[in-house]
């Protein structure tokens, strides 16, 4: 496969990818309405020329607050990935770099992360910090970190039996410099592949938390919360289940395109270093 | 292929065990829809409203009952005496009255049920008003006395209640599962997570109830209560959880929506212990901030009568003080900087879980934002909002509706949670307990409504409308009940010959599944340690055993630092600290963690998994029953993923690089982007309130045949599907693309079979590999992973009753089924190591990864 031609998956998933974060910033700055007035009178209008999305059950405009939950999940699923790379990473390197007991030690830590079902954990987490934002973030953090101390292990493992390595270890570095230096270089195509899925797997746990009333919490605005919200709603105005819904799958959709994508064009050198 | 026919094998046994039990009979069986389940069907212990709701007035009665004025009447006592001084009250019992087991009700029954209320052990919720009667005399066979300690006009009143039912000495000890009382129905069964089954008790001392049956079924989510009302599965709510979509149902000729008042206030809960709001200046700002209509048309769609203090506008004594604080943003302000806030102040509001108080809430800050007072919402699950704000009194606002009738007292208890005290109030109540007619006492709770209102000790914003929606043949029902209770003695069906649903019964069915699976499950070891030697069993075991025990000490520990009392949240919100003292010295909530630890270590290895706090059932015994929801629809799910999933795979890969191959990546990409609530969501819309095709959710249970309960699981179990049929889908498609590439496929088709015939012999097994794989990590998936989907249709499974034992602080039950579901995940990766070997006889000299 040509390494200049570009698929048109990693070209779809890259163009949604960037509107998902592009909006989740707007959202920073500007909605097109104010969501903190609320308009009881109003409420529950189907799309109009100046709601394109229509209003929600407290009259508020549906498009800005889609706009809000795209910042919401863009930043929670973001640290999320952040904390279990920055956590799972170092243990990867540092299992595959000791070998032994410490590595035997994490990999059983991880079989034992990987045997808790996440959800009822998540939400136990919540229940014992209570729910928010920041609590959703830890909850789903925290099974990104087995994630990625299996894949950085397995990966770096193979790595330390390459030459350059073997040269780097005659020139008398220490496995940590080696691990730094030559290792997470070489990590990085994987890495950033796994970010890619692990952040598109955070913006569904995050809307399945917010679903059930644990992530965050109003007035701030969520994919989760608004489908939870529209659920009730369902058979006076089905419209509103519809959009939130919507905005998750195609933003997941995106996501997981790009890492597809990215995999496959890094793939090939990967295949090669096998 | 060798799991197919075990799945199979599965499916038939079931079908054999659990032949359809259909039979037809009138409409003379009544389903009524709770929001909430009772934790225990005994209303002389913990405070639960659902407990009184399905069993006061049905099972058990009082000596006394209120009408729907409020006003009280006879009951077990045809009439009674007060003394002048109103300090002993006699009670003449009627006659012929019988408990539901044959033992007898006399004055002795009187004596047991009074004093066993009173007893320093019990948990009963108005020990503390009970606790004035100092001596319970008995006179003769059909007399009682009660000689109280001080006057007290509420007497009559309290033992109106649930909490001062007559019961039993022979069936006192085993009521909180299998009640006994005087009253026209009897316990029949209790499926939990699901629904109560009452009988007609043709032995009762009044008319019997025209109704054969009663069930009582817990269905708390709005969207299901309203496919479940919508499509007549349930036949009435007394407490319809949704006013939102009230006015489709009132369009509905074979509906009748009642909307009817409760002594329910809901009120903005203010600290006023606390800096600010300690000021009355602040209190009064807030109350001019609030837009009372809005709040009620925003969250309860114009459902709710406002009010201007604590006390219910159907009573004869209220006193309309609505317009006390006229909604006045610019008079907020001005209070507010006169007391010295001329920049507005930040304060928490924390909300307990029901829609009434999140909406008001979310509406209550947007309002309170414009007079300058910048509020920070905190949703709680109940647990926490007892711990917290009823508890600690850790908080600023909250908004929750008091249900008890007459329950001004609440306002002379210091340390009551929004900590209100008041002199003259004090005075006030002092008067009203002398007060001997009914003129000066309806004067004197006049001035204690201006009292708290005039202190503005809560934002007042509501009372709490009792939405019922009923079938429109539902007769003699009552309503407007004064107390919790739904009383059905007279209620019927108007019209005849509607055939009935099955009858619901606790069965065998998860019993048997259990057995079938311990048996394939022995069965298994003994052909694996056969096969591949004890040495290579006992390794794989002993690092199972080390997971499971890692698991176990995360599992315990993190169920040790989860605040909440579970002993409060039983009690509920009027428990003294002595009752929850004693509750949690019962419920073995006391003594040092590792021996807590290690008995609950050393019991699962007996299978046992403790006792439920709630149910006060053994935790096994209730998994057993979730099981038999839970496993079958992961089974299934996991059947229709691969049904669905492998076949598309293996087109797309038979198609590789096509149109076909490209569209149907494309559609799985899609597939595997969808949350699986928001499309089980869909699927409600879809195929139960448009066509109508299942019902929207709901078990019937096994017993009630194979075909009902299958037509049950259809939609959760494709809901749970359809993502993993696109992973499946996924990996069938390169798993085949890699065998595709191998050179015995070369040879296969040298060979002279067709692409497909080398396609379905040789290279569908070798793809079974990943398949297995996936389908592995997928089931214990599955299994728990049905948490939000088993509430989106609210199924009885393992998933909803964990979550719910969560909310509910029964940590045992928590505990018993994490560790179970950590042992399925263990136990079926184990499972799949077994299953490569097998499939893949190349494997068999390594053994392993």
């Amino acid at each position: 496969m040509s390494r200049a031609r570009l698929s048109p998956a990693l070209v779809v998933g890259a163009a949604i990818s960037v509107v998902f974060v592009a909006s989740a910033l707007l959202s920073l700055v500007w909605t097109p309405y104010d969501v903190a007035a609320f308009d009881i009178g109003h409420r529950l209008e189907g799309p109009t020329a100046a709601h394109w999305l229509g209003r929600d059950h407290f009259g508020r405009d549906v498009a800005s607050m889609i706009l809000l939950g795209a910042g919401n999940a863009l930043a929670v699923s973001l640290v999320a990935v952040l904390l279990g790379a920055g956590l799972g990473v170092p243990l990867g390197l540092l299992a595959a770099a000791r070998r032994g007991l410490i590595d035997e030690l994490v990999m059983r830590a991880s079989d034992v992360a990987f045997a808790f079902p996440a959800l009822i954990l998540a939400i136990l987490l919540t229940a014992v910090l209570g729910p928010g934002a920041i609590n959703a973030v830890v909850a789903i953090g925290i099974f990104n970190v087995p994630v990625f101390a299996r894949l950085t292990r397995g990966a770096a493992l193979s790595l330390w039996t390459r030459d350059y390595v073997l040269a780097a270890r005659m020139t008398g570095k220490g496995a940590a410099r080696i691990s730094l230096e030559h290792i997470l270089p070489g990590l990085a195509s994987v890495l950033i592949v796994q970010a890619t899925l692990q952040f598109s797997l955070g913006v569904i746990a995050e809307a399945g938390l917010s679903y059930v009333g644990l992530g965050a919490q109003p007035p701030a605005a969520s994919w989760g919360k608004m489908l939870a919200d529209a659920q009730t709603l369902v058979s006076v105005a089905p419209l509103q289940a519809i959009f939130p819904g919507l905005a998750i799958v195609v933003t997941v959709l995106g996501l997981n395109l790009l890492g597809d994508g990215l995999r496959d064009r890094f793939d090939p050198r990967l295949d090669e270093e096998r | 292929m060798r799991l197919r026919a075990l799945l199979g094998g599965l499916a038939a046994a079931l079908a054999m065990a659990l032949a359809p039990a259909v039979q037809a009979a009138p409409k003379d069986s009544l389903t009524i829809a709770l929001q909430l389940e009772p934790p225990n069907l005994d209303p002389t212990s913990g405070a639960a409203a659902p407990t009184d709701e399905v069993v006061y007035g049905n099972i058990f009665e009082g000596l006394v009952r209120l009408d729907a004025q409020g006003a009280v009447k006879p009951l077990l006592a045809t009439w009674w005496e007060v003394s002048p001084d109103g300090l002993t009250y006699t009670f003449h019992l009627r006659d012929g009255v019988r408990f539901q087991d044959g033992a007898a009700f006399d004055a002795g029954t009187v004596k047991f049920s009074l004093e066993r209320a009173i007893a320093p052990a019990s948990a009963n919720v108005q020990k503390q008003a009970l606790s004035v009667i100092r001596r319970v005399e008995v006179v003769d066979p059909r007399t009682v006395r009660l000689h109280l300690a001080q006057r007290d006009s509420d007497l009559l009143y309290v033992l109106a209640w649930g909490d001062s039912v007559m019961v039993s000495p022979r069936s006192a000890a085993g009521l909180a599962t299998a009640p006994v009382g005087t009253g026209p129905f009897r316990f029949a069964t209790w499926r939990r997570g699901d629904a109560v089954t009452l009988t007609r008790n043709d032995g009762y001392w009044d008319q019997p109830a025209r109704l054969r049956q009663v069930t009582f079924r817990f269905i708390a989510d709005p969207a299901a209560a309203f496919a479940a009302i919508k499509t007549h599965e349930v036949d009435a709510f007394t407490d319809y959880p949704a006013p939102e979509s009230l006015a489709q149902l009132r369009a509905d000729p074979s509906l009748k929506v009642i909307t009817a008042s409760s002594e329910g206030e809901v009120i903005l809960a203010i600290n006023n212990r606390t800096g600010p709001l300690a000021d009355v200046r602040v209190r009064r700002a807030i109350q001019h901030a609030l837009d009372r209509r809005t709040i009620i048309d925003g969250a309860m769609y114009g459902y709710g009568v406002p009010i201007g203090s604590h006390f219910p506008p159907q009573n004869a004594a209220y006193v309309d003080l609505t317009g006390l604080y006229p909604h006045d943003v610019a008079k907020a302000k001005a209070l507010l900087a006169e007391a010295g806030y001329p920049n507005g102040l930040s304060l928490t509001l924390k909300l307990p879980p029901p829609n009434y108080a999140r909406r008001s809430g979310e509406i209550a800050a947007a309002q309170l934002a414009q007079a300058g007072i910048r509020v920070k919402i905190e949703n709680l699950e109940w647990a926490q909002w007892l711990d917290q704000v009823y508890g600690r009194h850790a908080f600023d606002l909250s908004i929750v509706a008091h249900t008890e009738p007459m329950d001004y007292g609440i306002y002379d208890k210091a340390d009551y949670y929004f900590g209100y005290h008041s002199d003259a109030f004090h005075g006030l109540m002092e008067t009203l307990k002398g007060a001997t007619d009914e003129g000066q006492r309806t004067v004197i709770l006049g001035q204690i409504q201006r009292r708290i209102a005039d202190d503005a000790v809560n934002g007042f914003l509501f009372q709490f409308p009792r939405l019922g929606v009923f079938d429109a043949r539902l007769k003699d029902f009552w309503v407007n009940s004064p107390t919790q209770a739904i009383d059905l003695r007279a209620a019927s069906f108007g019209g005849q010959g509607v055939a009935d649903g099955p009858v619901a019964k606790a069965g065998p069915g998860g019993a048997i599944l259990g057995g079938v699976l311990a048996l394939a499950a022995l069965l298994g070891l003994l052909a694996i340690a056969a096969r591949f030697g004890a040495t290579w069993l006992a390794g794989r075991a002993a690092v199972m055993i080390l997971t499971l025990l890692a698991a176990s000490i995360v599992i315990f520990g993190v169920i040790q630092v989860i605040p909440g009392d579970p002993a409060a949240y039983m009690l509920g919100l009027n428990a003294s600290p002595e009752a929850a003292a004693s509750l949690r010295q019962q419920m073995g909530l006391e003594g040092p963690a590792t021996q807590r630890y290690l008995a609950w270590l050393l019991g699962m290895l007996h299978g046992d998994l403790g006792v439920s706090y709630t149910y006060q059932t053994p935790v096994a015994a209730l998994v057993a029953e979730r099981i038999g929801v839970s496993l079958p629809l992961a089974l299934l799910a996991m059947v229709l993923s691969v049904v669905i999933g492998a076949p598309i795979g293996a087109l797309a890969a038979a198609r590789r690089g096509k149109a076909a191959d490209t569209i149907v990546m494309g559609l799985t990409q899609v597939g595997v982007a969808i949350p699986n609530f928001w499309f089980a969501v869909l699927l409600v819309m879809v195929f139960s309130i448009g066509l109508r095709w299942v019902s929207a959710g709901g078990f019937p249970g096994w017993e009630a045949g194979l075909v009902p309960a299958l037509k049950a699981l259809a939609l959760p179990s494709l809901a749970l599907a359809a993502p993993q049929a696109a992973i499946i889908a996924r990996v069938t498609r390169s798993a085949l693309i890699d065998t595709l590439a191998e050179d015995w496929m070369r040879t296969a088709r040298a060979k002279g079979l067709t692409a497909g015939q080398a396609l379905w012999r040789h290279g569908l097994p070798n793809a079974l590999i990943p398949l297995l794989t996936i389908l592995g990590l997928q089931f214990p998936f599955l299994l728990a992973g049905g948490v939000i989907i088993e509430n989106v249709f609210f199924l009885p499974g393992l998933g909803r009753f964990v979550l719910q034992a969560i909310t509910q602080r029964d940590l045992i039950v928590v505990q018993g089924v994490v560790m179970l579901l950590v042992f399925a995940v263990v136990a079926t990766n184990f499972l799949i190591d077994l299953a490569y070997v097998v499939v893949d006889p190349r494997l068999r000299g390594s053994r392993g990864r």
